[in-house]
């Protein structure tokens, strides 16, 4: 983790599925299971690496229970695999066990609801480089928007286990407290502003919520809650790195922050992807090159997704 | 039953293993694939676009998915001519299988200069001529819907391409693909592929914009395989038979049966796009596939399979 890390033995896979748990209304959880040459290759699945799921052949839930705003969608047959991150790894002896959090979009994702445990699934990963962590830093800031939850859960994790002097602070963010991808507990998430979620309260970090519309936590933009938190902050910039992970727009925000504040910051891009493997060449992200004002195209797959933020055209 | 399948195909003077190939911007400079299957397995592996300059390719969005397919837009991004040659071409060196460059500029003098290039390396078997892309403002489809432009770019690179197989990539969205075709032909073609995608829109109802951010970009996928066949019988019996020139068919294989369904329509080989994305090892299947069939209908060579479509 000290060193970018990049995948090897990338491959196909297939996984079983053991769990598909409902977190919230649009929410889920997949837990798989990998066996075999699986298990070993998964088992170095770095946090911010990502897998290509192959749902294509996977059956719609009934008509009844399709969000209206997906009916018209939901009938495309599924050609291309989706790309998702882990939030959760674990290694057990010839087993590896991981977490997909997912949010019901569109047609695949639609599908992805009616698997089952005991289902076979085939997956493409591990893809793409994950987050790194340079040395001399103390406090670690994860950003957390929306669906961006996931890959910062699993860097929650192995900070815990891997870095028990690091202080770990996560910042959560959605438009509206039904929109936070965490397991509901909307009563606490409601009344307690320096709310602390299960999910990264399990790994002993301290959260805190910012919804848009102040249906729970900060009211406001979780890069504002940030940036007032920033502001009590004693510690030099030097001394902090800050994890983003979630919808562009915030990304773009928490780079700001980032250079205003000297503080390294690495965010996870999100693009359109055909193939995961830098054949396609659609997940282009605008970086710019040291020392000139050129810029480059280079792939969200293969050269990320984690960039860090100084990089990235926003 | 036949165990002994000959599956070899002489295309045109190249000798191919077996006829599946992947196609052009779907299995980059071949490496990429390494993980995946063993690209020397392949009857050959075609580039994605060369370019004489070095090209950035177009703004994201590039692709999007629809029923069955997917369109692209990624506007020939590749790192040119001089840094194909100094860092790709010592990987397809390597290779055993044979190995086409697909070609593509603004100008017939940059294709001119890519051939020209690359005409006395070793490790190249051909050229794909790109002039049916239909994701870049200058050249691509704009030469190859124009039976005099394809005439006039074919001959200009035959001309320097030594002895080098000229392929050329046909757009389906023409009104007799057989006249450019025979112009292909005619001006010094030595196989032709068909068929490139189909320019096509996704717009977001939403925002009433185009999904893509170059607007359109071209269709592809097992939703243009049966306009693809058609096209490729075609161009087989109206101009390919009649001058003993191989057919290169693609659009939407996915399996064995797609494949055949080509080479029954024509298709001396076959090349694999966008099931790359999905399966990157599926070409090898596909070649499993063809020798389990010859071998199940008892068929020796490949050979009598081509163009063997029963109208009667």
């Amino acid at each position: 983790m000290s060193e970018k890390c990049s995948a090897a033995n990338k491959g196909v896979f297939s996984a079983a599925v053991r769990a598909n748990k409902q977190l919230g209304q649009r929410f889920y959880q997949l837990g798989l299971e990998f066996s075999g040459a699986g298990a070993e290759v998964f088992a170095n699945f770095k946090p911010g690496q990502f897998v290509e799921l192959d749902v294509s052949g996977t059956a719609l839930p009934p008509a009844e229970a399709i969000p209206e705003d997906l009916v018209d969608v939901s009938g495309r047959k599924v050609l291309l695999r989706r790309p998702f991150s882990f939030c959760d790894v674990t290694a057990k002896k010839n087993k590896t066990f991981a977490e997909i959090l997912y949010c019901v979009v569109g047609p695949a994702t639609l599908r992805m609801t009616t698997l089952t445990a005991g289902d076979s699934v085939s997956i493409i990963g591990p893809l793409g480089n994950g987050f790194w962590v340079p040395e001399s830093k103390k406090r670690a800031l994860l950003v957390v928007g929306g669906m961006g939850a996931g890959p910062l859960e699993h860097l929650a994790k192995v900070f815990t286990a891997d870095y028990p002097d690091m202080e770990v602070i996560a910042f959560a963010g959605a438009k509206t407290v039904e929109e936070l991808p965490f397991e509901a507990r909307l009563d606490e998430i409601s009344q307690q502003l320096g709310f602390s979620l299960g999910e990264f309260a399990k790994y002993g970090i301290e959260s805190l919520v910012a919804t848009d519309d102040g249906s729970a936590g900060f009211a406001g933009l979780v890069t504002d809650c940030l940036s007032e938190w920033l502001g009590k902050s004693d510690l030099a910039g030097e001394n902090m790195i800050i994890y983003g992970c979630g919808p562009e727009q915030m990304l773009a925000q928490v780079a700001e922050i980032a250079k205003d504040k000297k503080i390294d910051c690495q965010v996870s891009m999100e693009r359109r992807m055909a193939c995961g493997i830098r054949v396609c060449q659609s997940c282009a992200v605008e970086c710019r090159v040291a020392g000139s004002n050129e810029t480059v195209y280079k792939l969200c797959c293969e050269d990320g997704p984690v960039f860090e933020s100084r990089e990235v055209v926003f | 039953m036949n165990k002994d399948v000959d599956i070899s195909v002489n295309f045109s003077g190249i000798g191919l293993a077996n006829p599946v190939l992947t196609a052009s911007g779907t299995s980059g400079y071949a490496d990429e694939l390494a993980d995946f299957m063993d690209v020397n397995s392949l009857g050959g592996f075609i580039t994605k676009s060369i370019t004489l300059k070095p090209r950035k390719g177009n703004a994201t969005p590039r692709i999007v998915e629809t029923d069955s397919g997917m369109l692209n837009a990624i506007g020939w991004a590749n790192i040119g001519l001089d840094a194909f040659v100094e860092e790709k071409l010592p990987v397809l060196e390597k290779l055993s299988c044979a190995v086409f460059v697909n070609i593509a500029g603004e100008t017939i003098d940059e294709y001119v200069a890519v051939a020209q290039r690359l005409a006395a390396e070793k490790a190249i078997a051909g050229f794909e001529l790109n002039v049916s892309c239909p994701n870049v403002e200058k050249g691509g489809i704009s030469f190859g819907t124009d039976p005099a432009q394809v005439t006039e770019i074919t001959s200009a690179v035959k001309k320097v391409s030594g002895e080098k197989i000229l392929m050329v990539k046909l757009a389906p969205a023409v009104t007799d693909i057989s006249v450019i075709a025979r112009a292909a032909v005619e001006a010094g073609a030595n196989a032709l592929s068909l068929i490139n995608t189909f320019t096509a829109m996704v717009v977001d109802v939403e925002t009433r914009r185009p999904v893509l951010a170059n607007k359109t970009g071209g269709l592809s996928g097992p939703a243009i395989k049966p306009i693809a066949v058609y096209l490729v019988n075609k161009v087989y019996n109206e101009v390919a038979k009649g001058s003993g020139i191989p057919v290169l068919g693609l659009g939407g294989i996915r399996t064995a049966s797609d494949a055949i369904e080509f080479i029954i329509a024509g298709a001396s080989a076959v090349a694999v796009g966008t099931a790359n994305f999905i399966e990157p090892g599926c070409a090898i299947k596909i070649i499993e596939g063809i020798k389990k069939y010859c071998a199940c209908k008892e068929i020796a060579n490949i050979k009598e399979l081509v163009g063997s479509l029963e109208v009667s």
